[in-house]
């Protein structure tokens, strides 16, 4: 038997890419108006700013198009699924009071949710400008503010994990600082009072209060000071295992490590913050290591 | 001649929705009655005002109802007996009507009314439920401010089953505010369920 | 400059030449050979048996591929093999015949991470300039990113490979091993029209096989022709479920999962190109459900042919020489090999 011989001498032709054709953005009825502003084409779903029930209020659509690569029967039972799971999360984490964007409406057949509008910045992006003044000089990397911002991170996802749920793709872009409570809006007119304060605001306040060991700064107040929300619970799950918990932290390191490479030491700041957060997370702070352990162990074979 | 307000709800501009408020209420056991007897003219959704919380509860479930008629998905006979069903967390249909409808008690009363053919309008709506409601109209303003004021939110975190409201901690009353954002936070969990009810 | 690469990491033994003329012209493959060993049906290549079949081929192989090259040994500038990842025994055998080659010829050694011969070949290949990365083999299932000297990988399989899977899979309903387990399921899943439900494990960028595999070979098992029919599996219309449809499905539900982690990936470093590689990426539903994707996303899918795509000698000489040129060699005390040598370890000093 002769080896399998490739002609000798050959140059490599690259091989020219076709030409990219235009993504598709059609929403599903009622959503048809020219009313929409596309947010992220994300990998699961296209999500768009628009307005909902009144004219000034402001809300997201989510939308999962089918997938063409995928057969329209695994395509439909993973719409629904995954879109029925987000909305029960959602619900649920606002009646457990974790920050998360409030459900407005949906239609699952049709593979769309509307959700609140959050006013801030993903941080990814705040990572990224941090990133950036770290480098320019403005910011030394052990910065506070920087730090008190993981310390709401891990505190965040404490919470979750506490109430039962893991986010199933907890990367930095899934992550919302919310913009400080005295700059935000609200957009009904009946709750638009003067010195008026978020109730996340008051929570915050409450449990520096109640701890008493990180008394927040009064003034002035930073584009950092928010609150941390969850966004996109499309790979959501519920439960209370050690495993799945330690896997979505696994997941947040990896998102660190892969686009942050000079963050990762904050990293550090988050699994702190998390392991005080609730009773048991010391344990996913050990099963964690475990999950890093056998991440390394899965290149064995060539 | 009762007020009536318009709402264009975004997306769904065809279809403007009628809304009027009354209070002092004295003839509802009439108007339930003609609910019951399925008299065409009254085809309204006739909803006890103290279970409106907020402008976006009301609109939320009229969205959905008007969602589900449009797309024949309803549970129900009408888009108006659809909005009634859809403010229930549950899917019992009497239950919704008598949670959230007209009982022959209701003094506080919200009448909605879709537009879904050219011939119903504001005018057509106001003249039809002046003729027949005997009450005080109470003008909506822009922003439907007034949906809610005679809200019992007691009763509304009980057929929601949300539970006591929890303790005010201290420190946290700031410029009398509280009850609007405990609101919101209520407005938010309730709009939730009523999107996910039946599913 | 010319290095010779040497890759035995798998069932495959591949011998490659390759001349990277000047900074800027196209690498040259001068000759590219390679052997595979097939197992019977039913079973996969053991270690030993695999090493054996390295042995007996690679001095063969090595001769006709530098006649083929017609190049002198004086010509080739180092000698490149693969240091890992991949089973131990037929690794072994080839680092055995790099270093070798290297005593008698007196030509510096450099050993190559075998994903990052993969990823580089495609590279050259197709000039995608900084896809995301799919590595899809018998081993190996991970979407790969570039940034800051690495090659990090932003998700991975969280237990046995894709292609470990199919071929698992292959030898539960005897399909058999040549060319590869892989063609013969995707020649069958053609055939197949039924979709059966097959559990679907996506973890954020991450996925899972093992549930598939053990769901599958239990489907496996109820459609044995040997059963009578009441006791077949059945779709919901009644139709009695085929080895094809079971092929089918597998190949739908696991290729489902691999683009949407591969698109996940994209988004979240806002790359626009995709570049497959490994044995499993010449299957053709996988590079047009790929293409789908990317094109939804106004993006491109690069592919490489089956003579790049599965394991070759020249991809290690290619990456070899990559690195080589940046002054990087292995010495004779170092030229080991390892099961584990994850793609993020290795220092990527010839890109920006």
């Amino acid at each position: 038997m002769a080896p399998s011989a490739d002609i000798a001498i050959e140059p490599i032709a690259p091989i020219e890419p076709p030409a990219p054709l235009a993504p598709l953005h059609a929403l599903p009825p009622p959503f048809t108006d020219s009313n929409l502003e596309v947010l992220t084409q994300g990998a699961e779903a296209l999500v768009y700013k628009t307005t909902f029930l009144t004219p000034a209020t402001p809300c997201v659509v989510k939308y999962r198009p089918p997938k063409p690569y995928r057969h329209p029967t695994l395509d439909k039972r993973l719409t629904k699924t995954r879109l029925l799971a987000e909305a029960r999360v959602l619900v649920r984490c606002r009646k457990e009071g974790v920050g998360v964007p409030g459900v407005l409406a949906g239609d699952w057949d049709n593979g769309w949710l509307v959700l609140e509008w959050i006013e801030g910045m993903t941080v990814r992006k705040v990572l990224d400008e941090w990133a950036d003044k770290v480098k320019r000089g403005d910011k030394k990397e052990g910065d506070d503010e920087m730090l008190g911002v993981m310390r709401k991170v891990g505190r965040a996802v404490g919470r979750l994990h506490d109430i039962g749920v893991c986010h199933g793709d907890l990367t930095t872009s899934n992550l919302m600082l919310r913009q400080p409570s005295s700059s935000t809006e609200h957009a009904s007119p009946l709750f638009q009072h003067r010195g008026h304060q978020t109730v996340s605001a008051m929570r915050e306040a409450a449990m520096d209060g109640a701890d008493g060991s990180e008394p927040s700064p009064p003034q002035p107040q930073s584009e950092l000071d928010g609150d941390i929300i969850l966004i996109d619970f499309g790979l959501v799950s519920q439960t209370i295992q050690d495993e799945d918990r330690a896997v979505d932290l696994y997941v947040l390191e990896r998102a660190f490590s892969a686009t942050h490479p000079a963050a990762e030491p904050l990293f550090q700041k988050i699994l702190t913050s998390y392991g005080e957060s609730f009773k048991g997370a010391k344990t996913v702070l050990r099963r964690l290591e475990d999950v890093r352990l056998r991440g390394r162990k899965r290149s064995m074979l060539g | 001649m009762a007020s009536v307000r318009t709402f264009h709800l975004p997306h769904y501009p065809a279809y403007p929705v009628q809304v009027a408020l009354f209070k002092d209420v004295a003839n509802a056991a009439f108007l339930r009655s003609q609910l019951l007897e399925a008299n065409p003219d009254f085809d309204y959704a006739f909803l006890d005002a103290t279970m409106i919380l907020t402008p976006n509860h009301l609109l939320s479930a009229t969205f959905l109802a008007l969602h589900a008629s449009q797309t024949s998905r309803t549970k129900t006979r009408t888009a108006h007996s659809e909005l009634v069903f859809r403010l229930h967390p549950n899917n019992n249909i009497g239950e919704s009507y008598r949670k959230f409808g007209i009982s022959d008690t209701t003094t506080h009363l919200i009448a909605v009314k879709f537009s879904l053919t050219p011939n119903i309008t504001n005018e057509s709506v106001s003249k039809h439920l002046g003729e027949f409601v005997k009450g005080e109209s109470v003008a909506i303003g822009e922003e439907g401010e007034e949906l809610g004021i005679w809200c019992d939110v007691g009763k509304v975190r009980k057929v929601y089953k949300l539970g006591e409201e929890k303790k005010t901690k201290k420190g946290a009353v700031v410029n009398g505010n509280v009850e609007m954002d405990a609101r919101k936070e209520i407005e938010s969990v309730v709009l939730g369920m009523i999107t996910l009810k039946g599913s | 400059m010319i290095a010779l690469g040497l890759e035995g990491s798998a069932n495959k033994i591949g011998i490659g030449l390759i001349s990277h003329p000047s900074s800027n012209k196209p690498p040259i493959v001068l000759s590219n050979l390679r052997h595979t060993y097939v197992s019977p049906p039913g079973e996969g290549f053991l270690p030993k048996d695999t090493a054996i079949h390295h042995r007996a081929w690679v001095v063969r192989l090595i001769k006709q591929a530098v006649r083929q090259a017609g190049v002198k040994i004086e010509d080739i500038d180092c000698i490149c093999y693969t240091k890992g990842p991949g089973m131990g025994a037929p690794l072994q055998s080839v680092a055995v015949a790099a270093r070798t080659l290297s005593l008698l010829w007196g030509k510096p050694l450099v050993g190559v991470n075998h994903c990052v011969g993969h990823i580089e070949m495609g590279r050259a290949i197709t000039n995608a300039s900084n896809p995301v990365v799919l590595y899809v083999s018998g081993g190996n299932t991970q979407v790969i990113a570039y940034s800051a000297q690495r090659y990090r990988i932003f998700g991975e399989t969280l237990d046995i490979a894709i292609g470990n899977c199919i071929d698992r899979f292959a030898r539960t309903l005897m399909i058999p091993n040549d060319p590869f387990p892989g063609y013969n399921v995707e020649q069958l899943a053609k055939k197949g029209k039924n979709l059966v439900d097959i559990p679907y494990a996506v973890k954020g960028m991450d996925c899972s096989f093992s549930g598939i595999l053990a769901a599958a070979d239990i489907l496996a098992h109820s459609t044995n022709e040997a059963l009578p029919d009441g006791k077949r599996l059945k779709t919901e219309d009644g139709e009695i479920v085929t080895r094809e449809d079971l092929c089918f499905s597998l190949q739908e539900t696991v290729f489902a999962m691999l683009v949407e982690i591969t698109e996940r990936a994209m988004a979240h470093v806002g790359s626009k190109q995709v570049l497959v590689v490994g044995g499993v990426g010449s299957n053709e539903r996988l590079q047009q459900m790929m293409g789908m994707m990317a094109r939804d996303r106004g993006g491109t899918v690069f592919a490489t042919d089956e003579r790049f795509c599965i394991d070759n000698g020249i991809m290690i000489a290619h990456a070899g020489l990559l690195e080589y040129k940046t002054g990087i060699t292995t010495s004779l005390e170092d030229s080991t090999c390892t099961q584990r040598f994850r793609t993020d370890e290795v220092f990527v000093g010839w890109r920006d």
